[in-house]
């Protein structure tokens, strides 16, 4: 945890060597830091080892070292992943097995809370083993079939020897610092811009917790001007009351100039003013029913657009309700193969001011079962995005759907309390929008952010 | 010997006993370069903190090193003279609580509350607990939030559920309003005197107050969430950037008896409850854009700069 986002981002032209055998002109090499590194003891199971600068394998007492990569820009095709140790320089760190290597669907684990007693999962496949090993030296592990492409990686060590083996951590410093060392087989291309893909595929762009007198609104709404596509929001789309006059002051010069495209999710401010009608009244039709404000559309030929309504007081979600029975036959008239759903309060959420909430418990349910890919929230003012899970919120690789808290639209922003498994991305000082490009069979999502700021993140998906 | 120091040598037994050998080696060299140790490393005086949310302890000689990780949840946690207290996480279906511990982490007393946890103190000697939650809104920063403190009495029992209850001296005259908040209280050693920050009208003051008495009355503008320090001298508070809470915080200490204040080294913003590791150091948590919460050092006297202390960590508490 002390140091952060230790990329090292090596990329060297490499005209010769290994890759000449299969006729590779070039090659390219990103070597990477662990995001996270720790080790737990059964013999101190309450124990938590993060800022240690040592990472120690053992059978007796029993150690298991957990190691984090995030692969982040990697272009091109991987020919190769290596994962390099070093040994720490004192004796007794040597040993007759250097371990064996494992993967882990754990990418969430906390570097400075994880002990024995909480430990994650060593789930995945062996990647490899080191045999005896010596103080002070390099090792290596080829764990090619494991890292794939860019995304965040857990990676096991354990080991049965008796005679443990003690490298070195990231907080031992840069030049002893495990690496994974990413080789593409081609040049990289250029970084993909976010124009729109070439394909043409339909773009979905938003946030929520949008329009106030300050100027987050507008940074957000400039962003907008630039990205093509039908704009979403998130709810609280202007404060404090959603009236009819905070919609004109407010919205209206700001994310209002793109009303046109715009699919608008209700919020909690919005209903601060009965019956929304500020809410209902400035979006008209395109906000659906005013005694609903849930609506489904499709976009392109492949997806599928579902917006509910989370304000449980005034439009019931209780699995009975008209909302939710509406919700399940909308799913299962759907033919399309890839299904987004959108709503205000966040059903898992890290952040410190409005907890997970229950009520959207029949939402997500039936979005499960559905097999929908995607779901978007706001209402904590910060950006979250969690792993795909099922509806309680376990890593669910088969069937799991991907949550976003995307409150980052203009309003304040709130801080995180603590942070919730599978929670694998995080931002609470970056206004933004959340671009999704829906292609026939994955998305990809990318925060962009306001002028002058730099947080990212972005990736793909493929729909279920 | 500290609380969980304690519990840890009941629960784990004989283990740590054996380890308390190597204990001293492990702590007296924070070089890296020692054998990754097997066993629990904490000897002597802890710092209590939440590692995301768990109760934890760490070496005081050693803030960095390894931690001991307990199961239990907090939103915000303190301790002090042998208690623990401990304000619950809100979850889906269940509101937040205070829960009062003993040095054992065995629950003594449970007050259900409403809000969303956010200041949390014990007095030294261990028998007075407050807290603050936000009832409305989510920040000092933000108009129109308010927020509810409370203190409970171990000893007596006797339960505030809001300062608002007390009577105001304002600027030496009675005062009554319906937009009063108050948070972050701090005691004093004879635990009766207590100081809070009081909010009405757009300003925000220090306030001493009486507990028996069931008084405040202010002392000056512009000081929120004051800790006092171990020899009572000095408050530790967080002064709003010029003036203005939306340009965030920066930690200064006030001396008491001369009135003086000192800006303390460093340049984020701070938005927490100072604490005391001594009393020549101060020491606080700040989030970074991630989430991650990191405990950091700084000189009470304005020297110096502030120092990672804990990494990983939040809700700091040294007695």
């Amino acid at each position: 945890m002390v140091r952060r986002g230790s990329v090292l981002a090596v990329v060297a032209a490499l005209g010769l060597g290994v890759c000449l055998s299969v006729g590779v002109a070039s090659a390219a090499t990103s070597t990477f830091g662990p995001v996270a590194d720790t080790y737990v003891d059964n013999s101190a199971t309450g124990t938590n080892y993060g800022t240690s600068g040592q990472l120690g394998a053992d059978n007796s007492p029993v150690k298991r070292i957990f190691l984090r990569f995030t692969v982040s820009g990697v272009s091109g095709t991987i020919s190769s992943v290596k994962l390099r140790l070093h040994t720490d320089d004192v004796a007794g760190s040597e040993s007759s097995s250097g371990g064996t290597f494992r993967g882990m669907s754990s990418t969430t684990w906390s570097e400075t809370s994880t002990t024995w007693n909480n430990q994650p999962a060593v789930d995945g496949p062996t990647l490899g083993s080191i045999g005896s090993v010596a103080r002070n030296a390099w090792y290596e592990v080829d764990v090619t079939s494991y890292v794939t492409g860019n995304g965040t990686y857990s990676i096991a060590v354990t080991s049965a020897s008796t005679d443990g083996v003690d490298y070195d951590s990231r907080e031992s410093g840069a030049s002893t610092a495990p690496q994974l060392v990413v080789t593409t087989g081609t040049t990289p291309s250029p970084s993909p811009s976010p124009s729109p893909s070439p394909g043409g595929d339909p773009v979905l762009v938003g946030a929520g917790d949008i329009a106030t007198s300050g100027s987050g609104d507008t940074a957000t709404a400039a962003l907008l001007d630039g990205i093509p596509g039908t704009v979403f929001t998130l709810g609280d789309n202007v404060y404090d009351n959603g009236t009819a006059a905070e919609f004109n002051s407010y919205y209206h010069p700001t994310w209002g100039r793109h009303k046109a495209r715009t699919r608008p999710v209700a919020g909690n401010h919005d209903y601060n003013t009965s019956g929304a009608t500020g809410y209902y009244g400035y979006f008209g039709s395109a906000a659906g029913d005013p005694t609903k404000g849930y609506y489904s559309y499709d976009l392109g030929s492949n997806w599928h657009v579902i917006v509910l309504n989370s304000n449980c007081s005034a439009v019931p979600c209780g699995t009975t309700s008209a909302q939710v029975t509406w919700l399940r036959a909308d799913l299962a008239a759907n033919t399309r193969p890839c299904t987004v759903a959108m709503w205000h309060h966040p059903r898992y959420t890290s952040g410190a001011n409005h907890a997970p909430n229950s009520s959207v418990a029949p939402f997500v349910q039936a979005l499960y079962d559905a097999n929908a890919d995607l779901i978007l929230t706001g209402h904590n003012h910060q950006y979250e995005r969690f792993a795909p899970i099922n509806p309680a919120n376990q890593l669910d690789t088969a069937r799991g759907i991907r949550h976003i808290v995307a409150g980052m639209g203009g309003a304040g922003h709130y801080g995180f309390g603590t942070i919730l498994p599978n929670s694998e991305a995080r931002n609470s000082d970056t206004h933004g929008v959340l671009k999704l490009t829906l292609h026939p069979n994955s998305y990809s999502w990318q925060f962009v952010p306001e002028a002058g700021r730099t947080y990212a993140d972005s990736g793909t998906t493929a729909c279920h | 010997m500290n609380s969980l120091r304690r519990r840890l040598l009941l629960t784990i037994g004989a283990a740590v006993l054996l380890a308390v050998v190597a204990v001293g080696y492990a702590v007296l060299a924070p070089d890296h370069r020692t054998p990754a140790s097997a066993a629990p490393v904490q000897d002597g005086p802890t710092l209590q903190v939440l590692s995301n949310g768990l109760l934890s302890t760490v070496a005081r000689a050693d803030p960095g090193g390894p931690r001991e990780v307990t199961g239990v949840r907090c939103d915000r946690a303190y301790r002090a003279g042998g208690t623990v207290a401990c304000l619950t996480p809100v979850g889906a279906l269940t509101a937040t609580g205070l829960v009062v511990m003993d040095e054992r982490l065995a629950a003594r007393r449970t007050v259900p509350l409403t809000g969303f946890p956010n200041r949390l103190r014990v007095s030294a000697s261990g028998r007075m607990v407050a807290w603050t939650l936000f009832i409305d809104g989510h920040s000092y920063a933000a108009a129109g939030f308010s927020t509810r403190t409370g203190i409970l009495d171990t000893r007596t029992g006797r339960l505030v559920h809001s300062l608002e209850e007390f009577a105001i001296t304002l600027d030496g005259r009675a005062y009554r309003n319906a937009d009063v908040n108050f948070w972050g209280v701090t005691f004093a050693a004879d635990d009766n005197r207590f100081y809070a920050t009081l909010s009405t009208g757009g300003r925000r003051h220090l306030v001493a107050g009486d507990f028996r008495a069931g008084k405040v009355w202010t002392l000056r503008a512009g000081v929120e969430c004051p800790s006092l320090s171990p020899d009572g001298t000095r408050i530790a508070y967080k002064a709003a950037v010029n003036g203005d809470p939306g340009q965030g915080w920066r930690l200064a200490v006030l001396d008491l008896a001369a009135g003086t204040t000192v800006p303390l080294a460093g340049t984020a913003s701070v938005d927490d409850q100072p604490d005391w590791l001594d009393d020549r150091t101060v020491v606080y948590t700040v989030q970074t854009g991630d989430g991650t919460n990191n405990v950091w050092s700084v000189p009470a006297d304005g020297t110096g700069g502030p120092r990672l202390l804990v990494p990983g960590a939040s809700s700091p508490a040294s007695r």
